[in-house]
């Protein structure tokens, strides 16, 4: 079909780098935001504006919690269809309580998974979640979106279209074609070395973006590699379900040998038993850490079987000092405290694997490495963009002259991929600190508007980029790109603002307090405020230098 | 986009559909047999599952490169299905001996 494997590989950039790099500018953008999703949550939390927690006692706080917890309605709702018959008022079995933490959690995650009586699939679980103020006790409103860990980060891996798991699987997509992409990118243009040092701000727009894509793609080449692949290898089990589905019954032979060997009870025993001071497990399971010379926080604390004589509790090591997401997971009975069973060392295999998760995944502490992803990720996003501008400034005199629309599409859905999402991000912003507490009876909950307005915003920008576009087609620049610039720039300081208004925390005070996850979220909308301005301006001023008239020669490149 | 022989959007489409539902099967057929293979061989079953997930999708990114650098997409048809169609059944035969 091509006449040579270098052609085949351009083609292949092109097209497929043009159709999933829309899809890769949220996943890369949310991505580097998720590296800050804890940051983002005090922001959008007020109450939860304070020093991070460890896990507190499960005796007297978490338990009396556990206990009075049950599922939303709209879980419930979801649940309708999955059994016979009418559901319980209230859900009484629970198999399952969870609490989670890291060293950047103030509030603390729980949930209780329920089993599900009259359920048509065996093993179906409901499940309630709460969060707490690990201090007090005391539980925060439900309906309070956490803006970073509740939805940037679910949007950087699944899109939040969660029909049929559809937004995995076009992420999954995506990721495969970076992949190929940054393949066939190092195939058709062999001077790797050299395009780390080439760019060229003043030659013709087209030679400039190509190096700027070069650059960003070459100098981050194996952060882009790497996390994509990562990612793949994280729900490889969701593309792959082989163990779930065709190999079922040795995944089933293997349960069974792993529970014989583990001594873990894989089913209730329907013999109710109480459950004794997890704190005391707790204070053994921290006691035969330090012994291993890993003295550690809990960050991750679930009981199994609740209330029954098959009852365990498991117990996990925050992993904050080590990449390998790595748990050295201690099993109590529930019922006495005795030591069922402690994880052994992982393997080579399981070490491998801990470590490629886990460096994506980011549970450790090292602020500069943290800020190393965010770059890392907004580098990724610059290497997209500047992709489909490449593509754009290519076709544009070509398309003009043949009428086609090809070039002016492609600009338009540039805009509401680039500063159009940057929109939706301050959207939702914005609308977390305008909306009421609770919002009043008939309207969707506080966390769905949210979401709407994050969604509503972004298709506002989408409209824009559209209805603003027509001058592409004739060869010229899309006033969009510069309005939505002052856009960003406005909302961001709007932003800001607001937090000061509806907190009191402005950046004065966050600043010489040292708080700052929130003074990071505040600093980094004004340095994108900022920057977008500097955009704005350069684009006027090239608006104003008639770019159409800018004729080099054309260079030869591909892309 | 070169060499165009007879309507290009059909064959586009037809390296496409090679590349990402073949490659897929491949991928599949290549993890499955790998993971019945290997536990059949006294490793962990998860590390197992670990272990070719990891070579597995980088097979995915070799075969769907090669998807479209190959010369007739007949040949690649052939390959990554009947590969990856011989593979899952050998997993399957494996399972069966097993289990």
């Amino acid at each position: 079909m091509f006449q040579n494997f270098r052609l085949s590989m351009a083609w292949l950039h092109t097209w497929f780098g043009l159709v999933l790099g829309f899809v890769l500018m949220v996943v890369f953008f949310f991505g580097a935001l998720s590296v800050f999703d804890r940051e983002i949550d005090r922001w959008a939390i007020p109450a939860s504006r304070f020093e991070a927690q460890p896990m507190p006692s499960f005796d007297t706080v978490l338990r009396p919690v556990f206990e009075t917890m049950q599922p939303s309605a709209d879980r419930i709702e979801q649940m309708r269809d999955k059994v016979n018959g009418p559901l319980p008022e209230r859900f009484t079995v629970p198999t399952r309580w969870g609490a989670y933490t890291t060293h950047r959690d103030p509030v603390l995650g729980m949930f209780v998974g329920y089993e599900v009586p009259n359920a048509k699939e065996p093993e179906t679980y409901i499940f309630a979640s709460r969060t707490i103020d690990p201090r007090s006790g005391a539980s925060l409103p439900d309906d309070h979106l956490k803006i970073g860990s509740g939805f940037f980060y679910p949007l950087h891996y699944s899109l939040t279209l969660y029909w049929k798991d559809l937004g995995y699987w076009i992420v999954g997509l995506a990721a495969l074609i970076m992949l190929a992409a940054l393949v066939s990118g190092v195939v058709m243009h062999r001077k790797l070395f050299r395009e780390l040092f080439t760019f060229r701000p003043n030659k013709s727009r087209q030679r400039s973006l190509l190096d700027l894509h070069n650059l960003t793609g070459v100098v981050a080449l194996p952060f882009h590699f790497f996390f994509a692949f990562t990612g793949l290898v994280i729900f490889a089990g969701i593309y792959f379900p082989i163990t779930h589905t065709q190999l079922d019954p040795l995944h089933e032979l293997h349960e069974q040998l792993e529970a014989q060997e583990t001594g873990l009870p894989h089913e209730r025993a329907g013999v109710p038993a109480p459950i004794a001071s997890v704190d005391a497990m707790v204070a053994e399971a921290q006691r035969r850490w330090a012994a291993k010379d890993m003295a550690g926080e809990v960050g991750f604390l679930a009981v199994q079987h609740v209330g029954d004589a098959n009852g365990y509790v498991s117990i996990y090591r925050a992993g904050t000092d080590r990449i390998a997401l790595t748990g050295e997971g201690i099993h109590f009975k529930a019922s006495t405290g005795e030591v069922l069973r402690e994880d052994p060392p992982s393997t080579a295999v399981g070490s491998v694997n801990e470590f490629l998760t886990g460096l994506h995944l980011q549970h450790f502490r090292h602020w500069l490495l943290r800020w190393l992803y965010l770059m890392g990720g907004l580098v990724g996003c610059v290497c997209i963009a500047t992709g489909f501008l490449f593509f754009v400034e290519k076709r544009k005199r070509q398309h003009a002259r043949q009428n086609s629309q090809g070039a002016r599409i492609v600009d338009a859905l540039a805009v509401t991929t680039v500063t159009g999402m940057m929109l939706a991000a301050l959207g939702i912003l914005i609308a977390n600190r305008l909306l009421p507490d609770s919002m009043p009876l008939g309207w969707p909950e506080r966390g769905a508007m949210e979401r709407y307005l994050f969604w509503g915003t972004w298709a506002l920008a989408m409209l824009h980029a559209g209805w603003r576009s027509g001058p592409v087609a004739q060869e010229r620049q899309n006033p969009a790109w510069r309005e939505q610039c002052v856009a960003v720039a406005a909302l961001a300081i709007a932003a800001v603002l607001l937090n000061w208004a509806t907190t009191g925390d402005h950046l004065w005070r966050t600043l010489s307090l040292g708080y700052w996850p929130v003074a990071g979220v505040d600093l980094f909308m004004l340095a994108a405020a900022a920057i977008a301005l500097g955009a704005a301006r350069k684009l006027k001023q090239r608006g104003a230098a008639a770019p159409a008239t800018r004729h080099e020669p054309p260079e030869p490149a591909h892309a | 986009m070169s060499v165009v022989l007879r309507a290009p959007q059909v064959q586009i489409a037809g390296r496409i559909a090679a590349a990402l539902l073949g490659g897929y099967a491949f991928t599949w057929g290549f993890i499955a047999l790998g993971v019945a293979g290997l536990f059949a061989t006294g490793m962990e079953f998860h590390d197992a599952e670990h272990l070719c997930n990891i070579l597995g999708i980088l097979a995915f990114l070799a075969v769907f490169l090669w998807a479209f650098a190959a010369r007739s997409v007949k040949r690649v048809w052939l390959v990554l299905a009947g590969a990856g169609g011989l593979m899952a059944a050998s997993a399957s035969l494996i399972q069966h001996l097993l289990a």
